[in-house]
């Protein structure tokens, strides 16, 4: 079975985010640069199924050089080998862009299920996954928490308010994958040290024959506004400390 | 000379015949024979076990020091007596059969090249003294025995069940008989000589002359085949313990004392760091051969005695884990495969094709239980107290280090851990440029600000993210501020030192801390760090040289003391309350670390101080070392909790600490046994601080009350 995961580099969840004085984007200056914890289900998933089933896991990213860290990562879990789609023109391309690009390199190589996160946590669009399947022509099944594959069909459990869908597929198929999928391994070192000499492939929008014409970009990026700081209501007595805040809800929230 | 015959004289303070009665010369030396060649054979047999699995390790350099340790503990006992009573059980025993067998030399010596003094007053005196040692060992026999039989302490078992074999009984009955049969023949040959005129010299064997006057009325034919048939027993009971050595606890007699000139000459509790991450093939210790030879010997120089079982937080608090348990089940499994290794390698020295049989189990999880594995705090307890210096803890983290860097098996709550560590280089995963946030409104300067200051302070995680964490960090920087001492801090700089990766198994994920730090630290040219959490104290001192960092560390319960000796900071406000100080692990036993914080604690106006049960080199570990920090202690009671109820014990209402962990772990203590409203942990700078009576603003630590 030949699987191939999507998977993106993001800032760490904690990591101090500034954005650029002229609103194109973020200062990337110190960030601690992570996979995308949704695209980690992924790769777990994908390594299941291939310790199951046999099969070769492939690894997709669209990023500058420093994607090939995630990558590595990756492939240090236990993948086989990597696509690394590195263009100075797609830096900060949009979910179609993106899409076109993976889509472009999936179709090159065998493929049974690919993976992709639900969505990846800097940008929280959540397209790229249900753009590929499109591209791709197969079927999709989106934020799935539990996965079945046997007789050549894909069986998943995604969860809606209040129930769960049971829905099955035909492979191959895209699955983009939710919390409650797996628990991500963690990279054994002699994993991590055979990822250093796995093949990872570079490739430019060129190679793939891709446009990178975006049909969608991003306009001004904005931080929120500073939080006030709050305030510890003083007063001896409860009573005295309730007549404060009362005027404080009134005279300065101004909410009664 | 003759034999036996009617001369009974000969054996009063003329001195005595080694074979009076007893004329078979050749037939003992015959068996005398036979027992040695057994006794060759078992040792020759252990050597060639002892040779055939493990790596090359060299423990023989450094002579002088190793003769030191083999002296002080071999000789004088000085381990085995840190325990009263089996270190005088054990003291009368050793020292009893040390003189005995000196005694014996003589005799023997005597028997053949003829000593000019054994007789007379020199025999009435050597008498006097064997006769002395050898009721000692009768006693430390008795009481051997009444410990093991009768008052079956837990410490010689495993969670209530006696671990009482066969070879114990064996040996303890067998010296038992050989000093009883001793004192009988003893008897038997006075009871002949009572009648003697002038017979004077009874009150110099005071034991077997009380044990003659039992044998009033035996007739003088009686007693010489009674005599004669007890000197054959004693000698066979002789001979036979010193066949059986080789195959029996008593084997002790020459592991332990080899294991003293084998110790550990690395501070205590280095680790020896993983030398080759890209070449190496496997990592840590999955298998019995990726230990040392040393350290699969340790296993033959324990004794069973159950000291290091006895202090032990995770057996105490009801984990799988004993310290003994793992050493005797190394022992157990090395047993087991050993004589199939060295079989393999004999055919293959013949020529023979023989492949080293595969292990049919795996060591780390059938040998040695997970459960067992992850239990331990490190808290070193088991190495402080082993009369055997038996290195328990390292083999703990290298079977950890299989675990995790080799098969990534380990608990959820420690890889989320590690994570944290590799992204943010902190254990919870706060955003790492949030480390020096604590210290931005105290004017503190970071070293890229200015380098040129005496000190770093090294804060360290909980002193920079734990919100209790660094209300001691702040009130330490506010002490070392007051008493004008020059100090930087690395701030965003600052990472993770690494103690809990590496005592949790990830020393790749340590080095890689450890050298980021290193290299931050040389980059300033640091000469001196003061730390406030003893496991980053503890890591800079002892385990960054192995990476170039070469710094003089300071725990601040050091610098403290010796601000205070110095007058350059004056306790004067009077901290009212019983205080107690818990002593951390990585102080304490690490760094011998218990006078500093008593005595600044002891500078503190108006405080009361009571120790509890456990303290210093017995302390009881908070149960947080060990990685311990950042699992969940799911099996048996909770080790902090336990500790919390030692200090309610003596009714402290303060618990002062001198770690950050500890801090947690007896806040969170004195939380679960609900004494919040009357008990509170602080730390000693928070105390300290507390007591100086500046004019505080706002308070930096939360001041007692
Ligand atoms: S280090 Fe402490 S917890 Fe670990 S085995 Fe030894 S005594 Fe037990
Ligand atoms: S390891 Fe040391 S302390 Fe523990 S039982 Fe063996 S000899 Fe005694």
């Amino acid at each position: 079975m030949n699987i191939v995961v999507c998977v993106k580099q993001v800032p760490d969840t904690e990591a101090l985010i500034k954005v650029k004085a002229d609103g194109s984007g973020i200062d990337e200056g110190g960030i601690k640069w992570v996979m995308n914890p949704y695209d980690e289900f992924g790769v777990e998933e994908a390594l299941k199924l291939k310790e199951k089933n046999g099969g070769d896991v492939t690894i997709v990213s669209v990023g500058p050089a420093r994607a090939l860290e995630t990558i590595r990562t990756a492939l240090a879990m236990g993948a086989e080998k990597g696509i690394h789609i590195n263009d100075p023109a797609l830096e900060g391309a949009d979910a179609y862009t993106t899409a076109s690009a993976l889509a472009a390199a999936i179709k090159e190589i065998p493929h049974d299920i690919v993976f992709c996160g639900m969505r990846a946590i800097d940008d929280d669009a959540g397209q790229v996954g249900s753009i590929l399947a499109e591209l791709l022509g197969i079927p999709q099944v989106t934020v799935v928490t539990k996965l079945e594959v046997a007789d050549g069909k894909a069986t998943a459990v995604k969860a809606i308010e209040g129930a769960q869908l049971v829905i099955e597929t035909s492979l191959p198929c895209v699955i983009t994958a939710a919390k409650g999928l797996n628990e991500p391994r963690y990279a054994s070192l002699p994993g991590i040290m055979k990822a250093k000499k796995k093949p990872v492939d570079v490739k430019d929008a060129a190679a793939l024959g891709i446009s990178v014409a975006a049909k969608a970009k991003i306009v001004k990026m904005m931080p929120p506004p500073e939080r006030a700081p709050g305030k510890i209501v003083g007063g001896e007595e409860a009573a005295e400390k309730a007549a404060q805040l009362v005027k404080l809800l009134r005279e300065e929230a101004k909410v009664i | 000379m003759a034999h036996g015959g009617e001369h009974v004289l000969k054996v009063g303070n003329e001195g005595r015949e080694v074979f009076w009665n007893a004329p078979y010369e050749g037939i003992l030396f015959f068996f005398t024979a036979i027992a040695l060649v057994i006794f060759a054979y078992g040792i020759y047999r252990r050597w060639q076990m002892w040779k055939a699995i493990g790596l090359p390790e060299n423990r023989t350099d450094n002579a002088g020091e190793r003769f030191k340790a083999l002296i002080m503990n071999g000789l004088f006992q000085v381990k085995t007596f840190r325990e009263a009573y089996p270190g005088i059980f054990h003291g009368l025993i050793f020292f009893g059969f040390l003189v005995l067998i000196f005694g014996a030399a003589i005799d023997a010596t005597q028997f053949h090249i003829g000593l000019p003094f054994f007789h007379g007053g020199f025999y009435l005196w050597f008498s006097l003294i064997m006769e002395i040692f050898g009721l000692a060992v009768l006693i430390g026999i008795v009481m051997a025995i009444m410990r093991r039989y009768i008052f079956k302490p837990d410490f010689l078992g495993y969670k209530g069940v006696p671990d009482n074999r066969p070879d114990d009984a064996i040996v303890l009955v067998g010296i038992g008989a050989i000093i009883v049969t001793g004192f009988i023949i003893e008897a038997l040959r006075l009871h002949v000589n009572i009648n003697v005129d002038g017979f004077t010299w009874g009150d110099w064997s005071f034991v077997g002359y009380a044990l003659s006057k039992t044998l009033a009325g035996v007739s003088y034919d009686t007693t010489r085949i009674l005599h004669k048939i007890t000197w054959w027993v004693h000698s066979f009971i002789t001979l036979g313990l010193i066949a059986y050595l080789p195959f029996s606890r008593l084997l002790h007699i020459f592991t332990t004392p080899a294991n003293y000139y084998m110790k550990n000459l690395e501070p205590t509790g280095t680790l020896k760091p993983i030398a080759d991450f890209e070449n190496a093939e496997s990592f840590g210790a999955g298998q019995l051969e990726d230990f040392t030879w040393k350290q699969i010997f340790d296993s033959e120089a324990c004794t069973r005695c159950g000291r290091c079982q006895d202090g032990c937080p995770a057996y105490i608090s009801g984990k799988p884990l004993s310290p003994k348990k793992v050493i005797q089940d190394i022992k157990t499994y090395w047993l087991e495969r050993a004589p199939s290794v060295l079989a393999a390698g004999k055919k293959t020295k013949e020529g023979e094709e023989a492949a080293i049989p595969e292990p049919d189990k795996a060591m780390v999880g059938e040998v040695i239980d997970l459960h067992e594995l992850w239990a331990c705090t490190n808290c070193m307890y088991c190495m402080e107290h082993c009369p055997a210096l038996i290195e328990h803890v390292p083999k703990i983290v290298q079977m950890r280090q299989y675990k995790v860097l080799m098969e990534a098996d380990f608990s959820p709550e420690l890889q989320l851990t590690y994570r944290n560590m590799e992204n943010n280089s902190n254990p919870w995963g706060i955003g790492a440029h949030m480390r020096g946030d604590w210290a931005k409104d105290l004017g503190i300067k970071t070293l890229a600000e200015d380098p040129d200051v005496e000190y770093l302070f090294y804060v360290g995680c909980s002193g920079s993210f734990d919100d209790r964490g660094k209300k001691v960090s702040v009130a330490f920087a506010k002490i070392l501020k007051e008493a004008g001492v020059s100090f930087g801090i690395l701030g965003e700089e600052e990472g993770c030192c690494g103690d809990s990766a590496m005592r949790g198994g990830n020393e790749y994920l340590y080095q890689t801390l450890a050298q980021m730090n290193i290299e931050t630290m040389n980059g300033y040219g640091v000469k001196k760090v003061v730390c406030t959490c003893p496991h980053g104290y503890n890591a800079l001192k002892k385990d960054y040289r192995h990476f170039g960092g070469n710094f003089e560390v300071f725990h601040h319960t050091e610098i403290l003391a010796d601000l205070i000796a110095k007058g350059k900071i004056k306790l004067t406000k009077p901290v009212e309350g019983l205080f107690t100080y818990h002593d951390s692990c990585f102080l304490g036993r690490y760094n011998d670390i218990y006078n500093q914080p008593r005595q600044v604690l002891g500078a503190v106006p108006g405080m009361r101080m009571v120790e509890m049960k456990s303290n210093r080199a017995k302390s009881f570990c908070c149960g947080a070392g060990g990685a311990r920090m950042w699992m969940e202690e799911d099996i048996g009671e909770r080790i902090n909790d336990m500790r919390t109820d030692q200090a309610i014990d003596v009714k402290a209402d303060t618990i002062a600490v001198g770690c950050p962990f500890c801090l947690t772990m007896m806040s969170d203590g004195i939380k679960d046994r609900e004494k919040e409203e009357n008990m509170k942990a602080f730390d000693i700078a928070e105390i300290v601080w507390q007591s100086m009576a500046v004019e505080k603003e706002t308070d930096a630590g939360t001041p007692p009350e």
